[in-house]
């Protein structure tokens, strides 16, 4: 795992996180995110057999302590115009937001 | 179009029919509700909320698996797909990747024949099938769009084939037999109109006879069965045009514009694909043990297409009838019924059952399980007619009679004295009743109009409220006028 | 002795009595946080005075009408002999990491600064539910992504109360600091990789990582959703305790709360530790960090000041009747940290995809008219470096083409993790330990600005704490002793899944035969 994160990698990373970063704010990322994997480049060396699953929580969830599934009742939210009302913009109950252009097919 | 073949996939997203949503207690359908009022924290993702699966979605979905025929996992999961779009408020949409519901399964797709080819049977591979939850609406507006969160956290199944289908005609009949299916098992209301069936279509043309796929341009937003079959059609078209022009067919997401009838293609960047799948941390697996697997599975129907064929094959039925008779799980219950309840012949029961109880029930848009008219008493109907008691015109008209009162046939025909007249005098005394009356028609009828003795019996009819035997009164009046 | 200054558990028992009323704690706290709080973090809050250098700073929003009218509701219980909930009239703020309804819920970020919660956190909703008084909601790391407190977008920072030229600690600064410093009898925090623990230990207050799914997390603004934990910010185990009780227990919004009973702590609470098995491990007596001039690994021992008072509290312990259990390898300590850099940048990055000034918090405020820019601009604008830097590196592991390599990786790594402590704990194992005693820090409280925007190192702070998280056992860290500086000095105390009872009761035995010592008498500098 030698691998570091070069600038043509960082810059897809910024565009797939949906960020835009000035220039110092790009270098200090850079840099950090790169010493960072340093970090984690120690897992590569841990030996890990097939006995040893993936665990996606730590405490393991037996069916005796899982909590059931939801019933399918319906339980109205009192308040969805406070919900709303958090949004930069609406209009007649819609969120607005700027357009995403197309392109047709001739 | 005769050099090359179609390859045809399709991408469904059905709506499952559960009163709530996926992962919080807002109710599953808001078609009629203004925009962002059926909303919570969870489904509109606030920052701190936590999803809870919903119990009847999952049912259900294994409901649609097992009548796909698909392999139930045991144990399956929850991941999140991670992509920006104003209408997915968390930012990815909770799904199922690598270990869901079920997986495999197909559909045996009875495709009729067409253009002088026979009817065949195609087998459309199920590839994936697991749940997830929608997101919500997008409307255009000039240079805006409006967000409706409304439909956000609504329980889908979305179910992919294999590039199985090989033109828009069969695609749009698995589409058909699809709905039928989702209907039958009562999973969705399958309304193609308020997308509760939604459909990608993935199209790629090859030399026919050729095995391998090209590279296959994906078209969003086909939603009706029309749109399919015009949408594909287009897209072969032109991915023909091209391979003829020297192009290469691109990998393009395209969008159908159902009122324009063009395709659009969508741009690049919000298609780009690398959504980061990694599991749900806020949801345990879904546990389908044995026990709660049998118990979801005692309430599966036998499968449409399986009860069409028994009904071709126990009863006799031709296809068309048994086609027809198995499109609507009611229906087909009811024809089952009446057939029962009649005891010989199922061919006459669907006769009744296809000219008229079909017509009673589209009039009336109810489904079969509502009419008063039930398969007992359609049975007696036919009975009463076979024996002769009722002639077939009141027959008909009985139906109608018994679907409006819900009274029992026999009674009716009691109390309104519906039983035929085959009293050779009384008929006969109307029949000189009726000729007196009708002097103009008795001469033209004697100057040569003989196609006048319909009206003459039908007037006879008439003064005796049906209850004539026509046959009969035909002969009688046949033998007054000569 | 000021009313603020009255443990929790002693001012409900006054309150019972009607000694004392609500109204009367609420405001003796209201009136400490006038004394040395200074100002509330804000936004853009311009460069540091002399005075402020000199204040806690643990707030961001004080909700000074809201706990006087839940005082008077208390009071007004009390008067008229209704049961007014175990924690009646008590007061406590609240990280402000948890959805408050009608208050600012802002994560100390600006993504969220302008954001009303419509819906309350489980938590604070069952800690209000018991009568507890909400003072306000307390400052953290930008969505608790520190240890230190320094990244908050509302500054001033919350200083350290025994020495304000020191971090609190994180990302639970807010909450530490205000109980240490007597604003608050209890606090709510939250536990990704220490974020209670580390700051408990530098403000000298007790601090409860419970189990994964012992207390609900709904309501909780996520940042590692597989190892986040809500819990007690105390000035003493009693009242860890005591509101523990309060905000343990399943909930039906939370699909990860277990449905494990909740015991009577309080009951339990001074059982006595005899018979108890209390394990020591070399492996939480040095920490593994890169050097920060060439990036090799370099081992280290910990400091006398913060290894003594373990050992010392072994000691204690033994003559209380525990039994002590030395050289309890621990050999997968060390991936705590890396496997964490990968697991809670995974989760991390896929939770803040929702701040996009779509239908909540900021929105750029520059003319667009591409909704794409309009995401980078707000996401741009809205966050600080460490979410940005959380959200680039979980993007990059968990790429399709290296989730393999790395985050597939480090769950299997946290199997390892796990495994270490099952094997401690085995019932019929060597060890059968009931509870694993360890530092909770490698070092006490560092002075402002000595590591922050060395991501690396600042992380390594979490270094002994971050295990229990990826293994979702509870955690304790209580007072311990000062070091050279009087600066306080963790020690920290793990056992097996839902065991935070005993833990509880080792740490009150402890507490109680240390009660009278000098070090205990102590107080915070701000209080001097
Ligand atoms: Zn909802």
């Amino acid at each position: 795992m030698s691998d570091s994160i070069d600038r043509d990698t960082f810059d897809h990373l910024v565009g797939l996180a949906a960020l835009e970063l000035d220039q110092q704010q790009a270098d200090y990322l850079l840099r950090e995110l790169n010493n960072q994997l340093k970090a984690i480049r120690e897992l590569a060396a841990i030996p890990l057999d097939e006995s040893v699953p993936a665990s996606l929580h730590g405490v393991p969830y037996a069916s005796a302590v899982s909590p059931e599934l939801r019933a399918d009742v319906w339980q109205p939210h009192p308040n969805p115009e406070e919900i709303i009302a958090q949004a930069p913009d609406t209009r007649d109950g819609y969120i607005v937001v700027p357009d995403i252009p197309h392109t047709t097919l001739e | 179009m005769n050099d090359y073949e179609a390859v045809i996939g399709l991408e469904t997203h059905i709506q499952l029919n559960t009163t709530t949503k996926i992962f919080c207690a807002c109710k599953a359908d808001s078609w009629f509700d203004p925009p962002n009022t059926n909303i919570c924290p969870v489904c509109t993702g606030m920052p701190g909320v936590l999803p809870v699966l919903n119990k009847a979605a999952v049912e259900k979905g294994v409901v649609l698996a097992a009548a796909m025929h698909a392999e139930l996992r045991p144990l399956s999961y929850f991941d999140r797909k991670n992509y920006f779009y104003p209408d997915l408020p968390k930012g990815y949409q909770i799904s199922q990747y690598d270990q869901s519901l079920a997986f495999g399964g197909y559909l045996d797709l009875p495709v009729p024949a067409a253009n002088g080819q026979p009817a065949y049977i195609r087998k459309v591979s199920i590839h994936k099938l697991h749940l997830e939850e929608d997101a919500g609406k997008t409307k255009n507006a000039g240079h805006e769009r409006l967000i409706d969160f409304n439909r956000c956290g609504v329980p889908l199944v979305e179910m992919v084939t294999g590039p199985d289908l090989r033109s828009p005609d069969e695609a749009a009949q698995y589409l058909i037999r699809l709905r039928q299916l989702l209907r039958w098992l009562g999973v969705s209301e399958a309304d193609m109109e308020k997308g509760h069936l939604r459909c990608d279509a993935n199209v790629s043309i090859r030399p026919r006879g050729a095995t391998y796929l090209n590279p296959k341009t994906e078209i969003k937003n086909v939603n009706s069965i029309e749109a399919v079959r015009s949408a594909i059609e287009k897209e072969i078209e032109r991915q023909i045009r091209e391979v003829e022009a020297g192009h290469r067919i691109e990998a393009w997401t395209l969008e159908w514009d159902e009122e324009a009838g063009v395709l659009r293609k969508m741009r690049s960047k919000e298609t780009e694909a690398d959504y980061r799948y990694f599991r749900e941390p806020d949801l345990l697996p879904i546990r389908l043990d044995d026990a709660w697997k049998a118990d979801i599975l005692k309430a599966l129907p036998e499968l449409p297409l399986v009860r069409r064929q028994r009904f071709m094959n126990a009863y006799g039925l031709p296809e068309y009838d048994a086609d027809i008779l198995t499109s609507e799980r009611n229906l087909s219950d009811y024809f089952e019924s009446a057939v029962k309840a009649y005891g010989s012949d199922p061919k006459r029961v669907s006769n009744y059952l296809m000219n008229d109880v079909l017509r009673m029930l589209n009039e009336t848009s109810k489904t079969a399980d509502r009419l008063r008219l039930t398969p007992a008493y359609l049975a007696e109907i036919i009975k009463l007619a076979d024996a002769g008691t009722v002639n077939t015109s009141t027959a008909k008209s009985l139906l109608q009679k018994v679907e409006e009162s819900g009274m029992a046939p026999g009674e009716i025909v009691a109390a309104e004295g519906l039983a035929k007249v085959s009293d050779d005098s009384a008929i006969r005394a109307v029949c000189l009743e009726v000729l007196a009356e009708s002097p103009k028609e008795v001469e033209s009828y004697k100057a040569g109009k003989v196609t006048l003795i319909g009206w003459f019996v039908g007037q006879v009819m008439k003064k005796m409220r049906g209850k004539a035997d026509p046959t009969l009164a035909r002969t009688i009046l046949e033998e007054l006028l000569a | 002795m000021e009313l603020c200054d009255i443990p929790a558990y002693e001012l409900s028992l006054l309150l019972r009595q009607r000694q004392i009323s609500a109204e009367e704690v609420t405001r003796a706290c209201l009136e400490r946080i006038a004394a040395v709080d200074g100002r509330s973090g804000a936004l853009d809050a311009g460069s540091l005075t002399p005075e402020d250098e000199q204040k806690v700073h643990a707030f961001i929003t004080i909700t000074r009408e809201r706990a006087l009218n839940q005082a008077r509701t208390v009071d007004q219980k009390l008067a008229a002999g209704e049961d007014p909930g175990l924690l009646a009239g008590i007061p406590f703020t609240t990280k402000d990491i948890f959805s408050v309804r009608g208050t600012p819920s802002t994560a100390a970020s600006r993504i969220l600064a302008n954001y009303t919660a419509p819906y309350t956190a489980t938590p604070v909703a069952r800690m209000e539910a018991a009568g507890a008084v909400m003072l306000g909601k307390v400052n953290l790391d930008e969505f608790t992504y520190g240890s230190s407190n320094e990244s908050t977008a509302f500054q001033p920072a919350p200083r350290n109360p025994w020495n304000p030229a020191h971090v609190p600690g994180g990302s639970s600064g807010g909450s530490a600091s205000s109980v240490a410093a007597g604003e608050a009898a209890l606090s709510l925090g939250t536990d990704t990789a220490g974020s209670i623990r580390q700051p408990a230990a530098f403000c000298g207050v007790v601090g409860v990582k419970p189990t994964y799914g012992r207390v609900s997390r709904y309501g909780l603004i996520a940042f590692g959703s597989s190892l986040d934990c809500p819990g007690p910010v105390a000035r003493n185990v009693v009242d860890a305790a005591l509101m523990l009780q309060t905000i343990a227990g399943a909930d039906p919004r939370d699909s990860t709360a277990a449905k494990v009973p909740v015991p009577d702590y309080l009951a339990q609470l001074e059982g006595g530790v005899k018979g108890l098995r209390i394990g020591l491990s070399p492996d939480y007596f040095r920490i593994a960090f890169p050097d920060p001039q060439t990036g090799e690994y370099r081992e280290q021992s910990l400091p006398m000041d913060i290894e003594s008072p373990v050992l010392r509290a072994a000691e204690v312990l033994a003559s209380l009747g525990a039994e002590i259990v030395e050289d309890v390898p621990m050999p997968n300590t060390r991936y705590g940290i890396p496997a964490y850099f990968v697991i809670s940048r995974v989760e991390a990055a896929s939770n803040l995809h929702r701040y996009d000034g779509v239908k909540y918090g900021y929105r750029t405020r520059q003319p667009i008219d591409d909704l794409t820019k309009l995401y980078r601009q707000t996401r741009n604008e809205g966050f600080g470096l460490q979410p940005k830097l959380r959200i680039l590196m979980g993007m990059y592991v968990s790429a399709a083409q290296y989730s393999a390599q790395y985050y597939q990786r480090a769950l299997r790594v946290r199997t390892l993790i796990r495994r270490d402590f099952e094997q401690a704990f085995d019932r019929s194992g060597k060890h059968r330990l009931d509870a694993l005693l360890t530092p909770t820090t490698p070092t006490t409280a560092f002075k402002m600005g000595a590591v922050y925007g060395d991501s690396v190192l600042m992380q390594y702070a979490d270094q002994l704490t971050v295990p229990a998280n990826h293994a979702g056992i509870p955690g304790l860290s209580l007072p311990g002793g000062l070091d050279a500086d009087r600066l306080p000095v963790g020690i920290q105390l793990l056992g097996p899944d839902f065991s935070e009872d005993v833990l509880l009761r080792i740490g009150r035995a402890y507490e109680l035969a240390t009660e009278t010592e000098d070090w205990r008498k102590v107080k915070p500098m701000v209080l001097r």
